[in-house]
């Protein structure tokens, strides 16, 4: 038993190195930036606009296609579920850098 | 002497021959090409010649390289977790050449890759068919329940189509930010520019005050630096968090 001991200390030793060194490298991470929250928001509300204006324009467009005059019918539900999906987006966006902030804030 | 500050966006052949034809298309070998082959070797040259086994005391080179792949599989075991390191070397490369092409556009007179959204979305849309690929390979058909979240039935009809909205957002949202922050960097750098031109053959008075913009400049130039690397790491950090959802659907929750 007493024969094991100094490997098994070096092996522990190592092991302890290792976590700490991956505890300081995940800290080291670029706080987000005002400007890069506010540009977060943003893209995330704009693009799923265009997504769900898109998606509607299309569907009507090949309903269209099939003799189904549905313009605007589409276009206009999935435009507002896209301001619903964008606004979901934004709540995601903040929970994450909430998190993010958070965690920060501890390892300070 | 005009203000053309979104010149240096222009995408131009270099050889006047288009390469070959893709579907009547003629393909041209551009600036932004030539870019990207440089950036590619320059960063394979990199990561290869600097780094050698057994080295006691790694270089300076060394120790860049290997800090930039320690910071990816970090970041990649913080996100993912443990089956995360899987597709770290996509990870790495997108990280790499994203990054790669942020620098060497910030050379001046040479051309920004990253701010065509072009080539942005391209790179958008491989993360989002390797996270469907990922997903259904690990989770089949389950995967789909990634759309459905917990609330009851009746709020499911206008619960799912805005999630599949959601999920659709994410390759618009990736690929427009890296674009628009490389645009606006690169256009702002210009516009100062051309101010500074434009005071020093003012005469008189004005041609003293064109030391003002020039100042500008330089400290813009730093925060373009941080930004290059800042929008590298979220590119990076965002496919590990897309990826991460794959992988775990919503028990990381």
């Amino acid at each position: 038993m007493t024969s094991h001991d100094p490997d098994r200390l070096k092996d522990l030793g190592a092991r302890l190195d290792e976590a700490q060194r991956r505890n300081a490298a995940r800290a080291k991470g670029p706080p987000p930036t005002q400007l890069g929250i506010a540009g977060r928001f943003a893209t995330e509300l704009v693009a799923a606009l265009v997504v769900g204006g898109g998606l509607g324009w299309g569907l009507d467009w090949l309903l269209g296609r099939f003799g189904f005059h549905t313009r605007p019918v589409f276009l206009i539900v999935f435009f507002i579920l896209g301001a619903a999906a964008g606004i979901r987006n934004v709540m995601r966006a903040a929970t994450e850098i909430n998190a993010r902030m958070a965690s920060k804030d501890l390892e300070r | 002497m005009t203000l053309t500050p979104m010149e240096q966006f222009e995408v131009k052949p270099l050889v006047a021959e288009p390469l070959f034809h893709i579907g009547g298309h003629p393909i041209y070998f551009t600036n932004q090409s030539l870019l990207m082959v440089i950036v590619v070797i320059a960063a394979s040259l990199f990561l290869t010649l600097t780094v050698k086994p057994g080295r006691l005391v790694p270089t300076r080179g060394q120790s860049m390289a290997e800090a930039s792949y320690e910071f990816v599989a970090n970041m990649i075991h913080s996100a993912t977790g443990e089956d995360g390191l899987k597709y770290f070397p996509f990870i790495f490369s997108l990280f790499i050449f994203v990054l790669f092409c942020n620098f060497f556009g910030m050379v001046p007179g040479s051309f920004t890759v990253t701010s065509q959204i072009a080539v942005t979305f391209a790179l958008a849309a491989l993360v989002i068919l390797l996270v469907i690929v990922v997903g259904f390979m690990k989770h089949g058909l389950h995967f789909l329940t990634l759309f459905v979240p917990k609330a009851p039935w009746y709020l499911l009809i206008l619960l799912v189509p805005i999630e599949v909205i959601s999920f659709l957002t994410r390759p618009i949202s990736l690929s427009v930010r890296l674009f628009a922050n490389m645009l606006a960097g690169h256009t702002m750098l210009a516009v100062f520019a051309g101010f500074v031109v434009a005071l020093g053959s003012a005469g008189g008075v004005f041609t003293g005050l064109a030391i003002a913009p020039m100042f500008l400049i330089v400290a813009i130039m730093l925060l373009e630096l941080l930004v290059a690397f800042l929008q590298a790491y979220v590119f990076a950090i965002l496919t590990c968090i897309y990826l991460n959802e794959a992988l775990h659907l919503h028990d990381h929750h």
